[in-house]
């Protein structure tokens, strides 16, 4: 796939279930924008920072701020899109404050579901069109709420289009359906890790969207997974020396350089590479049942360096372009 | 002695916290599982609805009801247990009926409360909900459900800390004098000042009627007005739940991963405990890369010749930065896990290392339990 094409639609949102490495996916595809030409703007959805620290800034706020050269980042949260609304829709600036306690958010809530949800999304479409901003993005990658949480997320406009009859609010839901359910306008990018739960739940996320929601899934991206230590040569040389016990060939070898190591040395290095290949079995049956969903799965590598930093998040974003470009 | 051992035959209740996908759920199942194994009468409480958990016990689906584990499971993995598992799943809804019906003065408020449209959206979308109705069920098993001991997974909040302040941010949220104030004007029998005071809040009405339409506020202050009365009750069954969580018959197991969010989620929390007087038991790294024995000291010069060499070279250089990679990554881990020792104790801590398979079903409950009680304290 060109990658231009992957770029397409403006909206970009990611998801999947709590710890798979959704908000590091974020990121990345944030700098692959970037580098493309694209003005983006990351949305973090009442969250503490994570993404935005990712891309080397500070914790974004409800207005934009620049991370990164061209990478942009806010923070939505439901009492901020509350007051916003009201203010633009009902000229309510004063009283909005009282609105936008976060008792009556936790009303509102309650009392309309969803409503909260399509808050945030109305802000997305406010990015999107540029409205009460300076900015013009090209591209906007949400960083969505956890996958349970995510259809409920994805699915509010809906909802609420359908029970609401007339007004207001009415025509701005169907907006936000006629936006979700655009695939030049937005698509949903799914990010999972190769193991039993969090594959088990993207098939059915998956599913889901395509099924009762109608909004067309993008990529699923595969968190996480450990490259191949050994080509097949390799491997079956590997067999050979350890099975029939010439397994201190290998000590001939590191003598050779100036090496030298002992039995203990030699159970690390054969440990290491069985544990090692013992995950890499699990992965495989994942990734498998994963690849017999619908749409194109990307294989992120596990990163050994284990803290997230920008440098990790480049590599990230060098694998998804030759990725996407073998698509 | 082993922490999680000495817990688990001395308390009634273990509350196990931490942060999301870091194995909570399975920590819980298989302590209460070894506590059946040991003759206890156990039961787990998941919030969590793992299917596989269920399938993992041998059981169709949890419930909110507990459901007996059957001694065929045991004797298919070859296990004689002398106690009994039982396992069951939060359903917040049924559980806050049961509230309502309690507190309510009359059936027919119950009734009027538990049919109210408000009512009905509240199990599944107030925050804090869910961790208050969990409390609520784990008073109830530990009154009336005779366990010897009950292990319950928190919810999985974006914050831990969520679930400490859930009972009182639900019930400050009842008694919020914004909401009063507001739908005051729905109320039946309001008094004259009332209506004075309320002259301000017919603007704001007007709007929340556009947004969420009147029907909506209809219900809110029907709900409200048929729950005077029953925040009392309410108050002091929080109280109640306080008291059973900080007393002695109830520990904290902490669980976390060794990568640095959960660290700082499981440090902040241990903090949250004792800030709370909340009894903190045992904390559980799950995930730890395991270590297959001491660095081995290679210079890029000697790799780099190694990569030049013949295939058995070449295979020894990939072995070699194998190693290097996961002995680095086992080095990261223990760097994030320093900080934690500072605030817990080294010798409260259980590892369980990555298995080389997946703890997905009984035999691998089995071993994670193995794991937890028979690991070896840290040493000091």
């Amino acid at each position: 796939m060109n990658i231009d094409e992957f770029l397409d639609p403006t909206i970009l949102i990611v998801s999947g279930k709590g710890g798979v490495g959704k908000t590091t996916v974020a990121a990345s595809l944030a700098l692959v924008a970037a580098r493309h030409g694209r003005k983006v703007c990351v949305v973090e959805v009442d969250q503490k920072g994570t993404l935005t620290k990712l891309l080397g800034g500070r914790s974004a706020t409800y207005e934009p701020t620049e991370l990164t050269p061209r990478v942009w980042g806010v923070n939505i949260t439901a009492e901020r899109a509350l007051a916003e609304y009201l203010e633009v829709q009902y000229h309510m600036k004063r009283i909005s404050r009282v609105f936008t306690s976060s008792h009556f958010v936790d009303y509102i809530a309650t009392a309309a579901p969803g409503l909260e949800d399509i808050l945030i999304l109305g802000k997305i479409w406010f990015l999107e069109k540029g409205r009460y901003t300076e900015h013009n993005f090209d591209t906007i990658i949400v960083d969505a709420p956890a996958a349970g949480h995510m259809l409920t997320f994805l699915s509010a406009p809906m909802g609420l289009s359908d029970a609401v009859r007339v007004g207001p609010i009415k025509r701005q839901a169907e907006w936000l359906v006629e936006m979700l359910r655009d695939p030049k306008r937005a698509r949903v990018h799914l990010v999972t890790l190769p193991e039993e739960m969090p594959v088990s739940e993207t098939l059915e996320t998956a599913a889901a969207l395509d099924g009762k929601i109608g909004i067309s899934a993008g990529q699923t991206f595969a968190n996480a997974v450990y490259r191949p230590l050994l080509d097949e040569n390799e491997q079956s040389l590997f067999e050979e020396i350890a099975a029939d016990g010439s397994i201190d060939e290998l000590c001939k070898a590191a003598d050779r350089v100036g090496l030298s190591l002992d039995g203990r040395d030699l159970e690390a290095l054969n440990g290491y590479a069985g544990f090692l290949q013992s995950r890499r079995d699990i992965q495989a049956d994942h990734l498998a049942r994963l690849r017999k969903g619908k749409g194109g799965v990307i294989d992120l590598p596990f990163l050994f360096s284990a803290g997230l930093a920008l440098p990790d998040v480049e590599s990230l974003a060098d694998v998804i372009e030759a990725e996407v470009a073998s698509l | 002695m082993n922490p999680i051992n000495e817990l688990v035959s001395v308390k009634e209740i273990i509350v196990c916290a931490g942060s999301g996908g870091v194995g909570k759920t399975t920590t819980a199942a298989a302590i209460a599982l070894r506590a059946a194994m040991d003759g206890k009468k156990a039961a787990v409480l998941t919030i969590d609805p793992a299917k596989r958990l269920a399938s993992s016990l041998g059981l169709k689906e949890l419930s909110s009801e507990p459901s007996k584990v059957s001694k065929a499971k045991f004797t298919s993995a070859g296990l004689k247990p002398k106690g009994e598992l039982h396992a069951l799943m939060l359903d917040t809804k049924s559980t806050f009926d049961k509230v309502v019906l309690r507190y309510a003065p009359t059936p027919e408020q119950a009734e009027r409360i538990i049919n109210n449209r408000f009512y009905r959206n509240i199990s599944g979308t107030l925050s804090g909900t869910q961790e208050y109705m969990a409390m609520e069920k784990l008073y109830e098993l530990h009154a009336d459900g005779g366990y010897d001991l009950i292990v319950i997974d928190t919810p999985p909040t974006r914050n831990a800390l969520d679930f400490l302040d859930a009972p009182k941010r639900l019930t400050d949220f009842f008694e919020s004098r914004v909401l009063r104030w507001f739908l005051l004007p729905y109320m039946k029998a309001t008094g004259g000042i009332m209506r004075i005071a309320n002259v301000a809040a017919t603007t704001f009405l007007r709007i929340v009627k556009k947004i969420v339409g009147a029907e909506v506020l209809e219900d809110t202050a029907e709900f409200f007005s048929n729950l005077e009365g029953m925040y009392d009750g309410f108050k002091q069954r929080a109280q109640d739940v306080a008291a059973l969580l900080k007393s002695d018959n109830t520990s904290f197991v902490v669980v976390t991963s060794p990568a640095e969010d959960s660290v700082t989620e499981a440090t902040y929390f241990a903090t949250r405990l004792n800030e709370s007087g909340l009894p903190f038991g045992s904390l559980v790294v799950n995930r730890v890369h395991p270590s297959f024995g001491e660095p081995i000291d290679v210079t890029p010069r000697q790799l780099r010749r190694l990569q030049e060499g013949d295939e058995r070279d070449r295979l020894l250089a990939k072995l070699l930065i194998n190693e290097d990679r996961f002995r680095g990554l086992v080095h990261l881990e223990e760097k994030n896990l320093k900080g934690l020792a500072r605030r817990i104790p080294r010798h409260l801590w259980v590892r369980v290392p990555y298995l080389q398979t997946e703890a997905v079903d009984f035999p691998g409950l089995i071993e994670i339990a193995e794991r937890l009680f028979d690991g070896e304290a840290e040493a000091v």
